[in-house]
């Protein structure tokens, strides 16, 4: 893709908030500030840190985004394995007589097969993924269409009871926001302490192969909700209004 | 841009005094966000201790602030390599065609847009709305008021004034709902509208509440996922924000992630953030095929070249120094005039709009320092306040009588003989409209109306200089 033209109004605009600053030329070197000017050795260092001790605290970690994210009204689930993760999928379904299911196309679902187990129970989830449902339209379709959207994640974050998702091919964004029930399935080595820890991965990702890194991510910390009326707080206005956190252990 | 009415704050607040609606409103919901936030602070994060946090973070923004023309730069760079568009615009028209001559190169009809305070600047409903193209709030509480046709009472809770009664009217004037008093109802009735919209809209229009500049990331802090929507279901996604908004690194999101929701609501994350760096990649499932963000100065250069004043760029819009004060918690949000109510809104609007209509907004504040204690990055608004107050005598705009008593006010604090004799030509003078040590009434100009509510201490017949002279300092008066 061509990078797209720079606005020609740019360099008058950037030359008045120069002027406004009281200086005449552009600052040529990386500023001085601590997130910014560090090198690439160091940061891969920090990164090398931060993963180790995410893995040593592990448990930790896993119990507080528990805690966290039952504060934040998500229904939080532990699943010793991936067989006893794809039943509780199912048994969410179940409980809320969900006709259609749609799914992202991501890798934990040849670990959780949620396929067979809802077929079990006759519900046959719809990948939201190009070549299974063509168009963008027919995605959006379908989603808003769809009682239960089930996806994995890239991370989740303790101090936040956050899920951090990245678009990519395979992960439909639609699928995580349309209907009105989401189950996120996590592994526990996804599981991350701090906000921080996050930022300087995907800090990381940038520095070293930006590609890697998508051009959507976003993190989902609980049911959608709003107290625009009355300061009265209401769940589930565009977002889903019931979430659940599925932990799997480790295999 | 929406009409300037900042002169009218005095009226408009004594309208807003006698209107129980907003007084209402503005009693318990905002007991809500003073405890919320207290609670969040007090009983939550101990990583790093709130005020350090608030530190590190007014630290940052004035690092930025500082070489915004860097920022700019790099944020500019950054997102095209990302394949986005950037467009620098210098005031509201400017950013107002930038987004009319997007909208007709794609034939666009409807609008879908999340909460933008800087598209209320611009007044782009309007501009949207005369060339034939449907704007739709998606934001809860920006749909009410944009049914009702005003504009945000508060920084986050643009409609907290309207009671449910209203918000029912409203819907069944302009939706034809059934009414209701069921808050639960009237979101599922705003949901099923607004997800028609969210199916046939071609183009979004989101503000951003930080830009990270090293990877040209547009960041967004939602509740009801209205921002998710609108920046993942139609073909054209429009980011506006005003040009100060930036941060240098990714890695300074985290901080200011643990401020704004505390400081705005007592959460401790909203329920979805979005981060979003350019238009969807080949293989993206979906997604935007076009971004575009749009960096607005509208005004900002006047506070910019201030260097006092340049710290309110810092802000982050939480609106804490609304909820904790003791004006806006009597006045409410439209008495301002303009976009931006409350302490911060008593420094920007005038500076982006003009002093001189908004010459007394400097004055709507009792300088009690909460808002400046609340700040989640320590802007000190009375030290702005009081600058601009500065600024407004200077300009000339005070009136003739008060520029008068502070004359004489001046000069008898100019020697203790001068006020020795002041106090005793008062002491003569209050002979008159004193009873049993109090004044009901002081029956001059202007300052009449401190009595209308409360008692004027009248002076003591002996000062405490005069008793230490006679009586106290035991006569030692070397």
């Amino acid at each position: 893709m061509a990078v797209p033209v720079e606005d020609p109004n740019k360099e008058a605009f950037l030359e008045r908030v120069r002027g406004a600053l009281g200086r005449s030329t552009p600052i040529m070197v990386t500023p001085d500030h601590p997130t910014l000017k560090t090198t690439l050795p160091r940061h891969e260092e920090k990164v090398r840190t931060t993963k180790a001790r995410t893995e040593a605290r592990r448990p930790q970690n896993v119990a507080r985004l528990e805690t966290i994210a039952t504060a934040a009204a998500w229904h939080v689930h532990r699943a010793a394995d991936a067989e006893v993760a794809a039943n509780i999928v199912a048994e969410i379904a179940a409980t809320i007589h969900a006709k259609a299911v749609v799914r992202t196309a991501e890798d934990i679902f040849k670990r959780v097969d949620i396929d067979s187990t809802l077929r079990k129970r006759g519900v046959s989830p719809t990948v939201l993924a190009s070549g299974r449902a063509r168009r963008k339209t027919d995605l959006k379709d379908i989603a808003f269409k769809a009682d239960l959207g089930v996806s994995g994640v890239e991370y989740a974050i303790a101090e936040t009871g956050s899920c951090a998702l990245f678009q990519r091919k395979g992960n439909a964004r639609i699928t995580t926001l349309a209907p009105p029930v989401l189950a996120l399935v996590v592994e526990e080595s996804q599981v991350l302490e701090t906000l921080d820890d996050f930022f300087a991965i995907v800090r990381f990702q940038f520095l070293t192969n930006r590609g890697r890194l998508p051009n959507y991510y976003n993190f989902i910390s609980g049911p959608s909700r709003t107290a625009d009326i009355e300061q009265t707080l209401t769940i589930g206005v565009h977002g889903p209004g019931e979430v659940h956190m599925i932990l799997v252990a480790d295999a | 841009m929406p009409e300037v009415k900042t002169s009218r704050f005095k009226s408009e607040s004594v309208k807003a005094l006698a209107n129980d609606n907003i007084q209402r409103a503005l009693g318990a919901p905002f007991a809500h966000f003073v405890d919320g936030r207290k609670s969040a602070i007090e009983t939550d994060y101990t990583e790093e201790s709130w005020d350090s946090m608030r530190d590190r973070a007014a630290a940052t923004k004035a690092h930025t602030i500082e070489r915004l023309d860097y920022y700019l730069d790099l944020v500019d760079k950054n997102v095209r390599r990302n394949g986005g568009h950037v467009h620098f615009a210098n005031d509201a028209a400017h950013a107002n065609q930038i987004v009319l001559d997007i909208a007709r190169q794609n034939e666009v009809k409807t609008v879908i847009k999340s909460k933008s305070m800087v598209s209320e600047e611009m007044g782009i409903n309007d501009v949207l709305e005369k060339n034939g193209i449907e704007p739709v709030e998606t934001d809860l509480g920006e749909y009410i008021i944009q049914l009702a046709k005003e504009t945000p009472f508060h920084l986050i809770a643009p409609a907290v004034h309207k009671t449910k009664g209203q918000v029912s009217d409203l819907f069944e004037k302009f939706l034809d709902s059934a009414p209701t008093d069921d808050i639960e109802k009237l979101c599922i009735i705003a949901r099923d509208v607004l997800r028609d919209n969210f199916t046939k809209a071609d183009m979004g229009i989101s503000g951003a509440n930080f830009i990270v500049a090293e990877t040209g990331t547009v960041v967004l802090v939602t509740n009801e996922g209205n921002g998710r929507m609108t920046t993942s279901a139609p073909r054209i996604h429009v980011a506006i924000s005003g040009m100060e908004k930036l941060l240098p690194s990714i890695e300074d999101v985290g901080l200011f992630l643990r401020l704004l929701p505390r400081s705005a609501t007592g959460q401790r994350i909203t329920s979805y953030n979005s981060f979003i760096s350019g238009p969807r990649a080949g293989t993206d499932e979906d997604g935007p095929e076009e971004f575009h963000l749009i960096l607005v100065d509208n005004g900002r250069l006047n506070l910019l070249k201030d260097e006092t004043l340049r710290e309110a760029l810092s802000c982050i819009r939480c609106g804490a120094c609304l909820n904790h004060c003791p004006v806006y918690r009597k006045v409410g949000g439209h008495a301002y005039g303009w976009v931006y109510p409350g302490p911060i809104g008593a420094i920007v609007s005038p500076m982006l709009t003009g002093l001189k209509e908004g010459k007394d907004l400097p004055y709507a504040s009792t300088l009690c320092g909460s808002c400046r204690d609340v700040c989640p990055v320590k802007i000190d608004l009375p030290k702005l306040l009081l600058d601009l107050r500065h600024k407004v005598v200077k300009s000339g705009a005070s009136t003739m009588p008060e520029r008068l008593g502070i004359g004489q006010w001046h000069n008898a604090m100019k020697t203790r003989k001068k006020l020795e004799g002041k106090v005793r030509l008062g002491r003569l003078l209050q002979g008159l409209i004193a009873r049993k040590g109090i004044i009901k009434r002081l029956p001059l100009p202007v300052v009449s109306g401190w009595t209308k509510s409360r008692d004027f201490p009248a002076l003591a017949p002996r000062s405490f200089a005069e008793i230490w002279r006679d009586e106290l300092s035991g006569g030692d008066r070397s």
